[in-house]
């Protein structure tokens, strides 16, 4: 035992004093609500997301011609294909809910200002890059449903200022969605995105470790000064693995009890008579459809660059216009109630 | 949560979760188990039969074995025991069984489709064995003691008379130690669609349900119907298959549901093409969300008779005891209670007799009403106007036909008969004769039934073409010459001109001047001026 200790120690010259001291970084004793996990589980779907697409690479044919049939035959054919697949919908859309739900903690909790302004910033690019994980996975699948709304996506990046006709040339390969998107979707997919997410977390983990945990202070804790934190190793990481295996569970029975279906195949000849885009895009398809196709992408835009920058610009207000800063609070419930209504209104108006 | 409580919530959801990968491992294994048929029912009584017939006609086994019949337990006894003293009954292994199932037999179980079978015409194919087609085939191309043209040909459509052989003292000649009915050969292997059987039904289910997988896929393919409804007097399938329809079928053939089991309902289990059986037999899923129309009675949608030698629009009497007859529109129609005089045709010692009987009427339905009701599939596709329009194409085809070519042509052939320049007891004997029953028969069909399933060429080049080619340059001349050489040209002479004066054979006087010059500068406009 003495032997192989040395033999790690020498090859691994790494201060283990030092690794368990990281251990048992002090967090604040609101960690241990739930609702403070979520930032953990949005990170521990992605690592999901990583293995199972990791797999799901193995069979998925990125070709006009064979992508919709090798998602069919992974679906029906491979040996747990369909499960694979089924983890990889589900653990898309549980991560999307995470970290829009993280997104709102931290924003109601307004731990994103001073000094955690930037992480903030990181964040949102992390909820960005989500949905353009979700969006260009999706149309992989290369059915009618998500061809054509690759279509009316494309279309509204072009309807962008400025940058919008070559984003969405870019984007699409060309001037039509055509096999090239395919191909550039999976590029973005398995390289740009990953690439991006990896590089976001990591910068967004080293700002929460260097500036800490915001700490709150709930009133029924006020006359407990003591145990204001406690050691990240065991209790943290408990819960963090309770939440991992619940995930799992949820992953598994969700699976089981509702896979993805597989529409028709694609048909670029043929516009299906009813377009909509997965649940996280309803407000910005109802919003096209309320408004017009510029009014919607300047307004989605607007909205997209006042959430990145809010931090700033609160801080602005607050100083130009002795805006309160409660009244974040008000324009954050008006948002996400404003988004909310959007989103049930076209899941049920279609 | 205390950590002690995070460890025990976390074991039991660990549990949850391995259970939860249980049930993914077996839905798993659920998939890859093949599906698979369910195995034949072998009940007690046809063990024995199933058993011994294993060995001796394996094939025969094994397509029982994959046919619905066998999937509920239906087996051989069901449909092959017999009663004794049936002609066609022998004792087999301690059963009484015949090796004919007749429709009797499988109405046993499907009532409803063989009383509608019995009433249909398609029961009645049979009924035409006394007809010039069958003086071409046991005269004019058959011989004495040999009938195998009709036997070999017509009869297997349209069904033959079964009988058996008989020793000297009438009675059924019977074989082996079991006493087996010999039947004769010339009357059966028949799966004709009319055939006569001992026990006094007509028809063979056997003709679209081919034993013994009864597959439904097969009585749907329109391939089944082109086992008959083809050739130079009746092309049917090939028309079809040059028809938008049969495109269409053969293009979406694997998306025809062809093979679903219970109903097929156009509209609700397939839209990809029509077939044969789609606008005759099958069910149609109406506007109002009803499925309609679904009967084995094939001709109730139709609206013209097309086989004649002048058509008609046949209405639907229909009498109190089940039977039916296809009534001309020139002909006044009964009112519901009337007694009309009828006939039954049944078999007798080995021929077809036709007994005189009184029916009393049910109801009539026109020929309005059966159009409607073909239309109806026809909607479930194309629109009214273009449902209405092709009916007028394809009636203004027929009357065209009739006017023009089948009534003259029908006139004459009677003046003849009439005027003893033609024998009906010799009705193939002259030229003339040869030439009109081709004229209706063969040309004349083709053209009604190529406009009535919209199939362009056998319209017009296999269709009226013909009829128009054969009528001018073999029929009349035909006629002319017989006249002439009976003595009776001082009367035919004149009255054939009357005919040809007449406007609609004025083309044969010639174009016109700028007809003329427009029709030689369109050929040399497309195929180039001659040569100086």
């Amino acid at each position: 035992m003495a032997r192989l200790r040395r033999f790690l120690t020498e090859t691994l010259p790494v201060d283990w004093d030092q690794l368990r001291e990281l251990g048992a970084e002090p967090v604040p004793h609101h960690l241990k609500h739930w609702w403070w996990c979520l930032g953990g589980t949005p990170l521990y779907l992605f690592v999901v997301q990583v293995v199972t697409g990791i797999l799901l690479t193995f069979y998925y044919v990125p070709d006009p011609d064979q992508a919709w049939e090798s998602v069919a035959r992974l679906t029906h054919e491979v040996r747990f294909g369909w499960y694979l697949r089924a983890l990889h919908h589900w653990a898309a859309n549980l991560m999307i809910v995470a970290v829009m739900l993280h997104l709102l903690r931290v924003f109601f909790t307004g731990a994103y200002r001073h000094p955690r302004q930037l992480n903030w910033c990181f964040g949102v690019l992390l909820l960005a890059c989500t949905l353009g994980f979700g969006f260009t996975g999706y149309s992989l699948v290369y059915e009618q449903m998500s061809f054509w709304g690759a279509t009316v996506a494309a279309n509204l990046v072009e309807a962008m200022p400025l940058v919008g006709p070559a984003a969405a040339t870019l984007m699409r390969g060309g001037s039509e969605v055509t096999g090239n998107t395919l191909t550039r979707f999976f590029v973005f997919h398995i390289g740009l995105f990953p690439t991006a997410m990896a590089a976001l977390l990591l910068l967004h983990l080293a700002l929460v470790r260097l500036h800490g945990v915001t700490r709150v202070r709930f009133s029924h804790e006020d006359d407990r000064p003591g145990e204001a934190s406690f050691p990240f190793w065991p209790h943290h990481a408990a819960t963090e693995l309770l939440i991992g295996v619940l995930l799992m569970y949820i992953l598994t029975v969700l699976a089981l009890a509702l896979p993805p279906e597989l529409g028709p195949k694609a048909d670029p000849l043929v516009t299906p008579p009813h377009i909509q885009p997965e649940w996280y895009f309803f407000f910005s398809f109802r919003l096209l459809k309320l408004t017009s196709l510029q009014t919607s992408v300047h307004l989605t835009l607007v909205v997209g660059l006042l959430i990145f920058a809010w931090p700033f610009v609160e801080d602005l207000l607050h100083r130009w216009l002795r805006m309160p800063r409660e009244a974040s609070v008000v324009l954050g419930v008006l948002g996400f109630l404003g988004f909310l209504t959007l989103t049930v209104w076209e899941s049920f108006a279609g | 949560m205390s950590l002690d409580a995070k460890r025990i919530v976390i074991a039991v959801l660990s549990f949850f979760f391995l259970g939860a990968l249980l049930l993914v491992a077996w839905r798993e294994t659920l998939r890859h188990t093949p599906e698979g048929e369910p195995p034949a029912i072998v009940t007690g009584s046809n063990q024995a039969c199933v058993t011994c017939h294993q060995q001796h006609s394996a094939s025969l086994v094994m397509q029982w074995e994959d046919s619905r019949h066998a999937k509920v337990g239906i087996g051989c006894l069901d449909c092959h025991r017999a009663a004794e003293g049936e002609p066609d009954a022998w004792r087999h292994e301690g059963q009484w069984v015949s090796a004919l199932v007749t429709p009797l037999d499988c109405g046993g179980c499907h009532a409803k489709e063989q009383q509608e079978f019995a009433r249909s015409h398609h029961a009645k194919a049979g009924e035409i064995l006394a007809s010039l087609d069958n003086v071409l085939a046991e005269r004019a191309a058959g011989m004495p003691g040999n009938n195998a043209d009709a036997v070999n040909g017509c009869l297997q459509c349209h069904g033959s008379i079964i009988d058996f052989e008989h020793d000297g003292e009438g009675r059924i000649r019977r074989t082996g130690a079991e006493k087996r009915p010999v039947i004769d050969p010339n009357t059966w292997p028949n799966s004709g669609m009319g055939r006569i059987n001992p026990d006094g039904s007509k028809g063979s289910c056997h003709a679209c349900h081919s034993r013994h997988t009864f597959d439904a896929k097969l009585s749907r393919a329109p391939e089944n119907c082109g086992k008959c409804h083809m050739g130079p007097d009746h092309p049917q399938i090939e028309i079809y298959n040059e028809s938008k329809h049969g495109i269409a079928f053969h293009a979406n053939r694997h998306e025809m549901a062809l093979d679903k089991d219970g109903s097929w309902i156009l509209g609700r289990d397939y839209s990809a093409a029509p077939t044969c059986a789609t606008c005759h037999i099958s069910g149609y899923l109406a506007a109002s969300g009803e499925v309609i129309g679904n009967s084995h009675d094939v001709g109730e949608r139709i609206s013209w008779t097309l086989r004649p030698v002048v058509s008609t629009k046949i209405h639907l009497v229909r009498f109190e005891d089940g039977y039916q007859e296809n009534w001309p529109d020139t002909r006044p129609l009964p009112a519901p209670g009337d007694a009309v005089e009828s006939t039954e045709h049944h078999a007798k010692d080995g021929r077809l007799v036709a007994t005189p009987l009184t029916r009393r009427v049910r109801d009539v339905v026109t020929w309005e009403e059966r159009r409607s009701a073909m239309k109806g599939v026809c909607l479930s596709c194309h629109n009214h106007t273009y449902v209405d329009n092709f009916y007028t194409q394809f009636d203004d085809l027929v009357v065209l036909y009739n006017e023009k070519f089948a009534k003259p042509a029908q006139a004459i052939m009677d003046d003849l008969t009439r005027e003893g320049l033609l024998d009906p007891k010799t009705p193939f004997a002259e030229p003339v004769q040869w030439t009109f029953w081709e004229l209706w028969h063969h040309e004349g069909r083709r053209a009604r039934h190529g406009a009535s399933m919209m199939g362009p060429d056998y319209t017009h080049w296999h269709g009226m073409y013909e009829v128009a080619k054969h009528f001018y340059e073999k029929f009349l001349p035909q006629v002319e010459e017989l006249a002439a050489r009976k003595g009776a040209a001082a009367t035919w002479t004149p009255r054939l001109e009357a005919l040809l004066a007449r406007e609609e054979h004025a083309w044969l006087r010639g174009l016109s001047t700028q007809e003329a010059r427009r029709l030689q500068e369109s050929y040399e406009h497309r195929y180039g001026a001659p040569e100086p």
